[in-house]
């Protein structure tokens, strides 16, 4: 049986490793309240211009996107990557990068692939592991604006409007409840054309004509698209965070009341040992 | 009429006005009580609001798309 010192040592580090686990449970907790927050902000500025573009593009009769919506065939392809700065939340960064490498390896064996990054967790791990990596984006959780995320969206369709890249994909944990992350796999270029609807545009006033106004809505509403992706992400980031640390602290719990239970037991032999030496001792003297 | 300024990141107006003037696409035009439906694109500028009490309020957009139906004006702003 272990020594007492060695399970006394043993009790303590495991109850300080359950104060930082649930400290940091706590964190996420507050962090995840804050993130979705800022979804339901953003929801319905995303909600009305969907419904804006649907019902202007149902009633053009060239229903099409422009340069966004140019369907080609498939050589090079760019994979959006959006994980977490920081680990310790369980699968959340390792389901993205295992996506992805299937895709490359799988779906988009024929195509060229090349992966931007957002987030350093699949920064760091495409870099090691040999993969191109564009470009990396993983000082954007430090300023999550939607100003900033646009500037990476604007240089996406950029690049492929320039014809670098023949298809876009979007790889992100969407935000299903604080312990469930689904991992999405979206086509963000080109752009689907919005399906045919029943949308009634009624007597506008069109500033400066439909067909404009159409081919501005597009962009802002691949913006949103990539916006709404990060900050699905980062809730499921805390969401994950918050899940992975309850459990950890749920099993340091058990370790320690383990721990507890041997500690005692060890006492308790070492006492009862004691007084056998005593009671041994003392006969002896008696003779 | 109503106004509402929407942006990704919060609602940053909503209330009744009596007139508005945007930065639209091809020059600046204002927005009075009853006007015809339109929908407009918005390019860089200032969105000039006059509130029911007659005060002046101002926002600065980097772009935006504003549709107005019904006396209920929606701006779509970045």
């Amino acid at each position: 049986m272990a020594n007492l010192k060695e399970i006394r040592i043993r009790i303590s580090s495991v109850g300080s490793t359950m104060q930082i686990t649930s400290a940091m449970k706590m964190v996420s907790a507050s962090k995840l309240k804050r993130a979705q927050d800022a979804i339901t902000q953003m929801r319905p500025y995303a909600i009305k211009l969907t419904e804006l573009l649907v019902n202007l593009s149902s009633t053009l009769d060239s229903s099409e996107g422009g340069a966004y919506s140019e369907n080609r065939d498939v050589k090079k392809v760019l994979l959006v990557t959006i994980t977490s700065n920081r680990g310790l939340c369980g699968g959340f960064n390792a389901n993205i990068i295992k996506k992805a490498k299937s895709l490359i390896t799988n779906e988009y064996k024929d195509a060229q692939t090349e992966i931007l990054s957002i987030g350093r967790k699949s920064s760091e791990d495409f870099t090691k592991n040999g993969f191109n990596v564009l470009s990396t984006h993983d000082d954007l959780y430090s300023d999550l604006t939607f100003e900033n995320t646009s500037e990476i969206a604007q240089s996406i369709m950029d690049s492929f409007t320039d014809g670098q890249y023949d298809k876009v994909v979007l790889l992100y944990n969407q935000f299903k409840n604080a312990a469930t992350q689904i991992v999405m796999n979206e086509s963000y270029l080109p752009v689907e054309t919005p399906e045919e609807s029943e949308g009634s545009v009624g007597d506008y006033i069109f500033e400066p004509n439909q067909q404009d106004i159409v081919e501005t809505l597009i962009p802002k509403t691949l913006k949103t698209q990539l916006f709404k992706a990060v900050l699905d992400s980062h809730a499921s980031e805390h969401g994950a965070r918050m899940t992975a640390m309850h459990k950890a602290t749920d099993n340091a719990g058990e370790l320690k009341k383990e721990l507890t239970l041997q500690y005692n037991k060890a006492r308790q032999a070492a006492i009862t040992g004691e007084i056998l030496e005593i009671v041994g001792g003392a006969e002896a003297l008696n003779g | 009429m109503i106004l509402e300024i929407i942006t990704p990141e919060s609602k940053l107006f909503q209330g009744e006005v009596n007139s508005v003037k945007f930065p639209g696409a091809d020059g600046s035009f204002g927005v009075l009580n009853n006007h015809a439906p339109i929908i407009s694109t918005l390019v860089k500028g200032t969105i000039e609001v006059v509130d029911s009490n007659n005060e002046n309020i101002n926002f600065d957009i980097n772009s935006g798309v504003i549709e107005m139906q019904k006396n209920k004006i929606i701006v779509l702003a970045d």
